[in-house]
């Protein structure tokens, strides 16, 4: 299943266990069906979403069973409530189905285009949900995620994740610890550039080129197309 | 080549942490250049893939359920919107819209800092001109005090000066007017000194006169008249003379009195004019001058004329008087 990921991303899914696990992801990869490649997943999505475009319903059910646990896992880590998240997931693939006329694969990938859509309506849901302090002291986890346990993912495991989720939790897990906390903060907070560097206590422009590099580094370490 | 600080913008855009002004021009930029616009696009799907960094989590099996039910439903109206066909430049011409006013905003700013720093300065050496001006007003107000000390300590001395001069022209004003008065005493003492004076010069050209006046009696030299009477007096000093007659008999209309003066140096006698008699009393007071210069009188003679009188006498005298006697 990960055999077009490089090596090194198998070894960073492994924790430098020395790529012990790397035949056991091989297995993994025998055992399901071959996955298509980065740049076949996201023309697949597009092909879906131009069909969702014209009414076709089994794409849309295609596209829910393609996106769904990704988006609901971001918007549960913002808004922290199963049920808001449910809402904002909901809300969104509503979107999704009205304005599949509008997408357009050059400006990006549809993945992208869903994501950017359930962070904005969680974010903003979390704004107006709490004040900022509150929003503060109740996001901003130590990692990204590997220690957390929201509310409704305790049935998930690493077992459970698909393969996407694998390779970008291994390319994240390459990256420095003061980079990963900034783009943690950077993407599921919602906190200005400032706020963020307030919470970590760090100087902005040390903030802004940890959120830089951090980017830059997982975007080699991601496969072109994932 | 993209360097740091864009890529930092790129990375910060992604996450859609920038604001403003920055996020303006960081999008103008964005659309000059195709090679930002691809680290972007690369950026942003590499953001959206920390989606799959979140805990993992499965969504409950229903809400897939309720979605299909949804877009299944006959009285679901896909609310799909309308999109308007906009000519793919107009996207483009609103971000160089947007671009050309973060400019001129960028510029505002820009010449509003250098303007709001030339204003500092310009404030802070009109400050110091004040200070300046402050320090020179003041110098001038301690010496305009001391001038003004000077002057009113002058202005006291000249108004005691202006008090005792005008109490000298008073003085002066009271002896004038004393000077006046006694000019006015001894003008009028002068002009009672000239009168009488006068009056005495008077009195003595009188008494000359007096004694040089020529006084004649007339005698009547016919019967028919014999009571006919004429007394002359002749003043030399101004050659005039005064003729008093009585009983004088009135003559014929056409004809009147007229008397002559003899003085030796003419050969006629000189004619001393006409006169007329009150009929009743004939008597007549005449003042008479001589045609010619008179020297010295011998005699004086009435004659009885052609009304008007002659140049030489015609008639008989009727009265003739020689001179014989003066005033006293």
């Amino acid at each position: 299943m990960l055999s077009y990921l490089p090596s090194v991303l198998i070894c960073a899914v492994s924790e430098h266990e020395d790529c012990e696990q790397l035949p056991r992801v091989t297995v993994r990869m025998t055992e399901l069906a071959p996955n298509p490649q980065p740049d076949d997943r996201q023309k697949e999505d597009a092909r879906l979403v131009l069909r969702m475009a014209q009414g076709d319903k089994a794409a849309f059910a295609e596209i829910y069973d393609r996106f769904s646990r990704p988006l609901y896992a971001t918007a549960l880590r913002v808004v922290n409530d199963p049920t808001e998240a449910q809402d904002v997931v909901h809300d969104v693939f509503i979107t999704l189905w009205e304005k599949a006329s509008s997408f357009e694969a050059g400006r990006g990938s549809a993945f992208a285009w869903a994501v950017t859509l359930v962070r904005n309506r969680a974010i903003d849901r979390v704004r107006m949900r709490r004040r900022r302090s509150e929003l503060l002291s109740a996001s901003a986890p130590a990692d990204l995620g590997y220690d957390e346990n929201p509310p409704g993912a305790g049935a998930d495991d690493n077992a459970a994740l698909g393969d996407q989720a694998q390779v970008v939790r291994a390319a994240v897990a390459t990256l420095p610890l003061e980079q990963k906390r900034a783009l943690e903060l950077a993407f599921f907070s919602g906190l200005t550039q400032q706020q963020i560097a307030e919470q970590l206590s760090e100087p902005l422009g040390t903030v802004k080129a940890r959120i830089r590099r951090g980017l830059l580094k997982l975007r080699d370490s991601l496969p072109r197309r994932l | 080549m993209i360097d740091e600080r864009h890529e930092e913008l790129a990375a910060l855009y992604a996450f859609d942490l920038l604001e403003g002004l920055e996020k303006t021009a960081f999008e103008t930029a964005m659309t000059r250049d195709p090679e930002l616009q691809a680290l972007v696009r690369e950026l942003r799907e590499s953001s959206a893939a920390l989606a799959h960094a979140a805990p993992a989590a499965t969504p409950p099996p229903e809400l897939k359920t309720r979605l299909l039910s949804e877009i299944h439903r006959p009285s679901y109206r896909r609310r799909r919107s309308k999109v308007v066909a906009f000519p793919q430049w107009v996207p483009w011409a609103i971000a160089a819209s947007i671009a050309l006013m973060a400019v001129w905003t960028g510029q505002l700013y820009l010449t509003g800092r250098s303007e709001a720093a030339a204003l500092r300065s310009q404030q802070a050496l009109a400050d110091i001109t004040l200070k300046n001006l402050q320090t020179q007003l003041e110098a001038e107000r301690i010496i305009s005090t001391q001038q003004l000390t000077g002057l009113n300590q002058q202005a006291t001395d000249t108004a005691r000066q202006l008090a005792e001069a005008r109490q000298s022209a008073a003085t002066a004003e009271r002896l004038l007017a004393d000077a006046v008065q006694q000019s006015g005493d001894l003008e009028r003492l002068l002009a009672s000194a000239r009168t009488e004076l006068a009056d005495l010069g008077q009195q003595l050209k009188t008494q000359g006169d007096v004694a040089n006046l020529k006084i004649t009696t007339l005698a009547s030299m016919l019967n028919n008249t014999p009571q006919a009477l004429a007394v002359a007096v002749w003043n030399p000093a101004n050659q005039e003379g005064m003729l008093k007659t009585a009983k004088l008999p009135a003559l014929a209309a056409d004809r009147d009195y007229q008397l002559w003066v003899v003085d030796p140096q003419y050969a006629d006698p000189v004619d001393g004019g006409t006169f007329t008699v009150d009929p009743k009393t004939g008597e007549a007071n005449v003042r008479f001058k001589t045609k010619q210069p008179i020297k010295a009188i011998k005699a004086y003679a009435i004659t009885a004329e052609r009304k008007g009188g002659v140049m030489k006498s015609e008639g008989p005298f009727l009265l003739l008087g020689a001179e014989s006697e003066t005033a006293p």
